[in-house]
């Protein structure tokens, strides 16, 4: 309900700015965000810059033994099938900044083979991990230093940063979330 | 204007530190960028440090809370409507829907006025996490965490951990069963040892880490868990169901997102000693 | 055909027998064949592939009424809105409760639904209540049965969509921690699914729900009566109610229906904790549908519906009368609010029931504690004016009388004698009071009518039978007499 709510917003917005100033985000969009992220290049970024792709986010921590190994790998079967587009990008975000430092986010894209370009990995500080969280509604609590409890949902945002859909689980069809970067992407 | 000198502030922050990440050049919270500053004078009162078992979390966990500063009562109308006449942003017809949805500051008759109905020393509801979290910077303070919020909030007016009394959970759970108290004055009920007042009995009250509770709102499920949802979860159960004035807490905690704004929800504000 | 090759006799009688016997085969065939054929009537389809045909928004009825049945309807997708209200209601006369509700009323509205429709369920949380709530129906097929994708803050609104699939009557409830609370505070109501087709027509329709009650104050303590957590983990109910509280289908509120009318009860058990022993007094029911599934028993007296279950009942109503409702675990009834009524008018029917007979009555009692001797009375305050004492007496004849006697003091026609303008009462004060203190066994006779009952005696302290007694001296056109406690007391030395 929650995408098709967005879905319709965004074509509501669609049909009453046939020509959006590209710059212009609305109210919903993540591009209001204006933390700043370090990714596993070492670069420093704000969401925005993002900005113009379809963006599928998902939050980890590198360390995780249980959950986080099957959303990377659902990250990459979404990446696999979606194939080689540049108008998505993949984010993963790390819930656990004091661990994973860009060093340790480049080692880990490697070793999983996703340190193409069109994967971003970002670290932030406790709060704006808190915040970002509360923006995607995942849920998560530090257990012990090196242990996460934390919701596993994969979230879809438009070229304008208004989320599009939502996966919560593990192990789940990921043909909606497919379907609907395709959808997002060759609109 | 003001965002853009901001951004440009940002991306000469952003060059200089493109070398190494250094946790503490980064603390800039991302809604802090454009806030000015209000004199909040409201009484803050000590809660001295002591461990404390909370009610989620294994049944041997104890947890250490440090002492900190809290508000004495809740953030008011009058209070709040000081803050959004500095920060324009945070108005009812300025604020962006991702920080607050629809019903935020409801009540009010426009940006800058109260309804006639309420009182001004009623404490402010229909305020989302993120307004309540930038109130808290634009004063130099912070929203409590659950683990202070709980810790201070189980203390009736003579002990510090009141939880195994009757009159304590029955206090907590008359207030269930009246109707409309969001619109009462603060400071009505009595203070509790640490000389604080409404944590029970008055509205709802935000915490900095409420998205910490993983009840999915299906609670034969959360009793158990489901791992295929949350990492992790097989360590976090409640650790007394008979405890359910804490349980309805959390239920209402876990039903929340950051954007929400419920008419039975404030929020106060703390600082770490 | 066959039989026609026999030679026809109206004077053999043998030959008929035969010719009828012979029918009897072919027919008996030839049915048999068209049920093996291979090429039978129509293929069933799978509930999951029936295609929905519109939307409609779903009629939703307070209880104890139910929507209109979907008759041949086509399968259809079904919008339902739901609202989540937290309001103080009445339990019992003078016994107030905070009642959490599906549409304000416990039981929740009753949604009718048949196989195959697509039901897009609409849940809101009204922005005045203080907690967050969520749906369970046991008719979904999926997660929670719905409750994990409906958990909605106050001031919020959820959507999910479900296709039912498996007919019959189910329970819904809010399934949010602490669970047992939302049930026991009144969050629960029945969703039915009628097979294609619907169910076979009767004239009459309606909705009960069995639930336990559990207060702070005892039965009966007045005011404002907060939930006890301890006792509905001891599973020590104080209220036993059909929907949702004492007297909700007696006096005015009962049930009607005329002679030669068939009536079908949705009876659904909401607990959290009692399991009902369902009957209804002087009826048997021609069908049950054993645990609201589609198994259908015949000629059953009592059916047991279990909490978070359900039971459809039918019955025709032969005779007139009052048909009392209860759940046959008998204290639930008589003295925690577990008793209904179905009012039937028409013509008498005395080969059926010839009228002077008690069966099918129980021992009638009130819901005070009878007859433990040596037990405390309670203090109960006391009364100054001979108003404050019918004010008084009123509370005392709800909780105690009013179950036999009934709301306006006319009693049932063979069962229990009227107060009303009763000769019985207005002849003997005294004789009045030593019933209420000693009880009554055998017969008497009250405005020319026999009667042949049991009252037990009642545990009532002299200043509450005082009151009661000028309460019903004062109204109903009796002789507007105060009762002194003194007068009590003197008769309780007798």
């Amino acid at each position: 309900m929650k995408r098709i709510i967005c879905l319709l917003f965004a074509f509501c917005m669609a049909c009453k700015h046939p020509a959006p100033t590209p710059d212009k985000v609305s109210d919903e969009s993540i591009f209001n965000l204006s933390a700043t992220w370090h990714t596993e290049k070492g670069k420093s970024i704000q969401l925005k810059e993002l900005k113009g792709k379809v963006l599928v986010v998902v939050m980890i921590y590198t360390s995780c033994k249980v959950a986080c190994p099957r959303l990377v790998a659902d990250m990459q079967d979404i990446r696999k099938n979606v194939g080689n587009n540049d108008k998505v990008q993949y984010v993963l975000v790390t819930i656990d900044p004091e661990t994973d430092t860009p060093a340790k986010l480049k080692e880990f894209a490697i070793s999983k083979e996703m340190d193409g370009d069109e994967w971003t990995f970002l670290q932030g500080n406790p709060e704006t991990v808190r915040e970002f969280a509360n923006v995607l509604s995942v849920k998560y609590k530090e257990i012990s230093p090196m242990d996460f409890s934390h919701s596993n949902i994969i979230s879809v945002f438009s070229p304008r940063g208004e989320l599009l859909h939502q996966q919560e689980g593990l192990g789940v069809n990921n043909k909606e979330t497919i379907a609907a970067i395709l959808q997002a992407a060759n609109h | 204007m003001k965002t853009t000198i901001l951004s440009v502030t940002g991306i000469c922050f952003a060059v200089s530190c493109t070398r190494v990440p250094a946790q503490q050049e980064m603390t800039t919270p991302m809604l802090q960028v454009t806030l000015s500053p209000v004199n909040d004078t409201v009484k803050m009162t000590e809660v001295k440090s002591g461990v404390y078992t909370p009610f989620f979390g294994k049944k041997d966990t104890s947890i250490l809370v440090r002492g900190f500063m809290m508000d004495v009562v809740p953030v008011t109308n009058s209070r709040f409507l000081e803050f959004v006449k500095r920060n324009p942003q945070w108005r009812r017809s300025q604020v962006k829907r991702i920080y607050a949805e629809s019903n935020y500051l409801l009540n009010w008759t426009n940006d800058t006025t109260l309804s006639p109905a309420m009182d001004p020393e009623a404490p402010v509801t229909n305020i989302s996490w993120f307004a309540a979290k930038a109130y808290c910077d634009a004063a130099g303070k912070s929203l409590p965490t659950v683990d202070q919020w709980e810790y201070a909030a189980m203390a009736d007016e003579t002990t510090e951990d009141a939880r195994n009394k009757t009159s304590y959970n029955k206090d907590i759970l008359s207030w269930y069963e009246k109707p409309n108290t969001a619109g009462n004055r603060v400071h009505q009920t009595p203070e509790n040892v640490w000389g604080i007042a409404d944590l029970h009995g008055l509205v709802w009250e935000w915490t900095a880490d409420f998205n910490e509770v993983m009840l999915s709102g299906e609670s034969r499920k959360d009793v158990s868990n489901d791992a295929a949802k949350f990492c992790g979860s097989g360590s976090i159960g409640a650790t007394d169901l008979m405890n359910y004035a804490a349980f309805m807490r959390f239920a209402f905690r876990g039903s929340l997102k950051a954007n929400y704004c419920v008419q039975n929800q404030g929020f106060r504000a703390v600082k770490n000693l | 055909m066959s039989f026609i090759l026999y030679p026809i006799s109206s004077s053999n009688t043998y030959t008929m027998t035969r010719l009828k016997f012979l029918f009897c085969v072919f027919l008996s065939a030839w049915l048999l064949n068209a049920c093996s054929s291979s090429t039978p009537e129509q293929t069933k389809i799978p509930p999951t592939e029936i295609k929905v045909v519109g939307e409609s928004i779903a009629e939703l009825t307070s209880p104890p009424l139910v929507p209109k049945p979907i008759g041949n309807r086509e399968a259809t997708k079904l919008i339902v809105n739901m609202e989540i209200v937290e309001k103080e209601g009445t339990m019992a006369d003078g016994v107030k409760y905070l009642y959490w509700t599906f549409n304000g009323t416990v039981p929740g509205s009753f949604i009718r639904t048949r196989v195959g429709d697509e039901v897009e369920f609409h849940l809101k949380n009204h922005p005045n209540n203080k907690l967050p709530h969520n749906i369970d129906l046991h008719a979904v097929t999926g997660t929670g049965g719905g409750a994990a994708s409906s958990f909605v803050a106050p001031g919020h609104e959820v959507t999910f969509s479900f296709k039912v699939l498996n007919p019959g009557l189910f329970v819904y409830h809010c399934a949010t921690a602490p669970v047992a609370m939302h049930i026991a505070n009144g969050m629960y109501g029945l969703i039915l699914v009628e097979p294609e087709g619907g169910l076979p027509p009767v004239d009459k329709e309606y909705y009960i729900m069995q639930g336990d009650f559990y207060t702070k104050g005892k039965n009966g303590d007045p005011g404002l009566q907060p939930f006890d957590m301890q006792k509905a983990v001891d599973e020590r109910p104080d209220y036993v109610v059909f929907n949702g509280r004492v007297g909700s289908l007696t006096g005015d509120n009962s049930l009607k229906a005329k002679v030669g009318e068939t009536v079908r009860l949705f009876v659904g058990n909401g607990g959290p904790n009692m399991v009902s022993s369902f009957h209804v007094i002087g009826e048997i029911f021609d069908h049950v549908n054993v645990e609201g599934g589609g198994l259908v028993n015949h000629n059953v007296q009592t059916t047991l519906i279990p909490a978070g279950g359900a039971s459809i009942v039918d019955f025709k109503c032969e005779v007139p009368g009052t048909f009392v409702i209860v759940d046959h675990s008998i204290t639930r009834t008589f003295n925690k609010g577990s008793l209904g009524m179905l009012t039937v008018t028409g013509d008498e029917n005395k080969q059926i029931y010839s009228g002077k007979q008690t069966e099918g009555i129980y021992q009638p009692e009130g819901s005070t504690i009878q007859n433990m001797p040596g037990e405390k009375v309670p203090d109960a305050p006391k009364a100054t004016s001979h108003e404050e004492r019918v004010a008084l007496g009123k509370s005392v004849f709800a909780k105690t009388c009013q179950a036999c006697h009934q709301e306006n003091g006319q009693g049932i026609p063979n069962a229990f004698p009227p107060l009303a303008k009763s000769d019985f009462l207005n002849a003997d004060v005294n004789r009045a009071i030593g019933v209420v203190l000693h009880g009554k066994t055998g017969e008497v006779m009250v405005n020319g009518a026999k009667f042949n009952g049991v009252m037990p005696a009642q545990v009532l302290s002299d200043e509450e039978i005082a009151n009661v007694l000028t309460f019903v001296y004062s109204s109903w056109g009796n002789k507007k007499q105060e009762i002194k406690p003194a007068m009590v007391a003197s008769q309780r030395a007798h």
